[in-house]
């Protein structure tokens, strides 16, 4: 990435505390517009808590979180959704039993805006955007791969499919940043390769994408930055090469011996 | 089944056959069959009303009843200051809506039992205070409502006037029900229901959606409570006690959470038929009614936990 890159996200003294334990503590970072980056460290370090602050799932104990210029920390998740900032779950999170296409409509949400009156009397307003929210949909579908499973329920379709439609639904809402949290976790060689491939359609879409990973081979494949966590605290950042030469990413991930 | 029910032209010869009823049972010499019918449609409307709170947004109350009683009670109020009766109903409905949204204001962040309990005793407190509330509604010995007669070149007889009057009633109720439920905003619902905090992450302010569902569900109380009060032209807080809000819930449960047909043949089932005993059976067999009743609710559990006629979404849920 060009360093003339406009900063999408600015994350200032980031805390969220619980009682005495402190998840994540003085995390400060920036990711800029078109970047992929990726969070990892080891279990615990605070990286989905990390996430659930930015999306608005935990308020946040202290610190600042600027995105795209303005400070969203606080706010409720749907206004953060509305602002452009949307998520996939670690443990994945479809409507069960709503077809793919219905999951992906419901993530249109934030961007459509016919309530009562338009659908009580089926106004033309209301039908076009019901046919566009389709349309939208469709070609969402379409672009993460499932365009044939659309009238599946979301609870039917193989586990990489899922993924996948998580994407399409977080998509639906038009972010500018998209967040993942272990969109490979449980999946195969190939069902992985897919996704990769994948998140960087969705980089040359324009959208940033941060996400958190495991596997190393992922990390090292599709990261243009890497930040490592420990102890809810950020301690390395970097690119791939950088951060697995780092002493203290050894350290926390082998231990003192191992660097 | 569902799939038949879903049959293009089944809704208006359903309603065609439900215009014609009242004559059909005049003409059969079975009057009472036209107030049979007419009370299961206001537990129709009930049951539609309810059925946005508990059937779509999956949100349980146990007290629902109340608002029936405060749309009976605000339309007989109304019509002894001598608002006309459409412009009392009216009124009726709006006033429900309005209770419904500020209860649902304080008490939507509860979830599950907690809202049942809290929906429950909120039940209880409106009848007590209907009744002791002696200066405007005139506590345990009811208040006379004014004759009104609608509908009066169809029918000279009012049970027939408001059969047709709830039926049509219903018949709004059921469309805006199902536009609603196939819209941005029934999605919104079905979406919290199955996951709250997907919903959330998707873009779907949850809180108010939920208090959507809630508020709306109170125009039908209001109404139905408003065509009661105008229909029985007497209203007592004896008509409003826990019981019927249990009964509101068996309907929609009964019929299957979330789906409109399943909601109309609950309450042709458990509206319908004790009332239909009581005219036909003997002296000996009517005290047994209830135990009918019970018996058709043990058994639905048992053989068909989702409903006699589930959304197909929910029968997925309940059965996976």
């Amino acid at each position: 990435m060009t360093k003339k890159a406009r900063e999408l996200l600015v994350v200032k003294d980031l805390a969220q505390h619980f009682g005495g334990l402190k998840a994540v503590d003085q995390v400060n970072l920036s990711i800029h517009e078109g970047e992929i980056v990726s969070v990892i460290g080891p279990n615990g370090a605070g990286k989905t808590t990390f996430f659930n602050v930015l999306t608005g799932v935990y308020p946040g104990t202290r610190g600042e979180i600027v995105f795209n210029g303005h400070e969203i920390r606080g706010l409720a998740s749907h206004d953060i959704v509305a602002r452009g900032v949307a998520r996939t779950f670690q443990n994945i999170r479809l409507f069960a039993h709503m077809t793919a296409l219905e999951n992906v409509m419901v993530g249109r949400h934030a961007r459509t805006k016919e309530f009562l009156l338009g659908p009580l009397i089926r106004s033309r307003a209301f039908r076009e955007e019901e046919h566009q929210t389709e349309v939208t949909a469709k070609e969402l579908l379409d672009f993460v791969g499932l365009k044939a499973l659309g009238n599946e329920l979301a609870k039917n379709l193989p586990y990489g499919a899922q993924r996948k439609l998580e994407i399409a639904r977080a998509l639906a809402s038009e972010p500018k940043l998209l967040i993942l949290d272990e969109p490979t976790a449980g999946m195969n060689p190939t069902e992985c390769r897919d996704l990769v491939a994948l998140v960087r359609k969705v980089r040359d879409r324009g959208v940033t994408v941060l996400l958190i990973e495991h596997q190393m081979r992922v990390v090292m494949d599709i990261s243009d930055r890497v930040f490592v966590f420990d102890y809810g605290v950020k301690i390395a950042e970097g690119t791939p090469k950088e951060v697995v030469a780092n002493a203290r990413v050894i350290e926390a991930y082998l231990g003192k011996e191992g660097a | 089944m569902t799939k038949l029910l879903r049959w293009r032209w089944l809704p208006w010869i359903a309603l065609a056959l439900a215009a014609a009823f009242p004559f059909i049972a005049q003409s059969l010499e079975m009057p009472y069959l036209v107030r049979v019918g007419g009370v299961v449609g206001l537990f129709m409307l009930l049951g539609m009303g309810l059925n946005f709170t508990l059937g779509y947004a999956g949100l349980f109350d146990l007290g629902f009843i109340a608002f029936y009683a405060i749309g009976a009670y605000t339309t007989s109020i109304a019509m002894r200051a001598g608002v006309p009766a459409p412009a009392a109903i009216v009124l009726s409905v709006a006033v429900t809506l309005g209770m419904r949204a500020l209860l649902g204001l304080t008490i939507l962040r509860l979830r599950g039992d907690y809202l049942a309990v809290v929906t429950m005793g909120f039940g209880e407190i409106a009848r007590l205070t209907i009744n002791n509330l002696d200066a405007l509604t005139n506590g345990p010995k009811g208040m006379q409502v004014a004759p009104w007669r609608p509908l009066a070149f169809l029918s000279a007889d009012p049970n027939v006037q408001y059969y047709l009057l709830i039926l049509a009633g219903v018949a709004v109720g059921c469309l805006a029900s199902r536009r609603l439920e196939n819209s941005r905003v029934g999605r919104a619902w079905i979406a919290i229901r199955e996951d709250e905090i997907a919903a959330c992450l998707s873009g779907i302010p949850v809180r108010q959606y939920k208090l959507l569902a809630f508020t709306l569900s109170g125009a039908f109380a209001g109404l139905a409570g408003g065509l009661f009060a105008l229909w029985e032209q007497f209203v007592t807080p004896e008509s409003f006690v826990f019981w019927e809000s249990i009964l509101v819930v068996s309907i929609v449960v009964l019929g299957g959470m979330g789906s409109l047909e399943g909601v109309l043949l609950g309450a042709l089932i458990l509206a319908g038929v004790p009332p239909l005993m009581q005219a036909t059976l003997s002296a000996e067999w009517i005290n047994y009614r209830y135990l009918f009743f019970g018996l058709i609710l043990v058994l639905v559990t048992l053989f068909r936990p989702q409903g006699v006629l589930p959304s197909s979404r929910r029968e997925a849920e309940l059965t996976s």
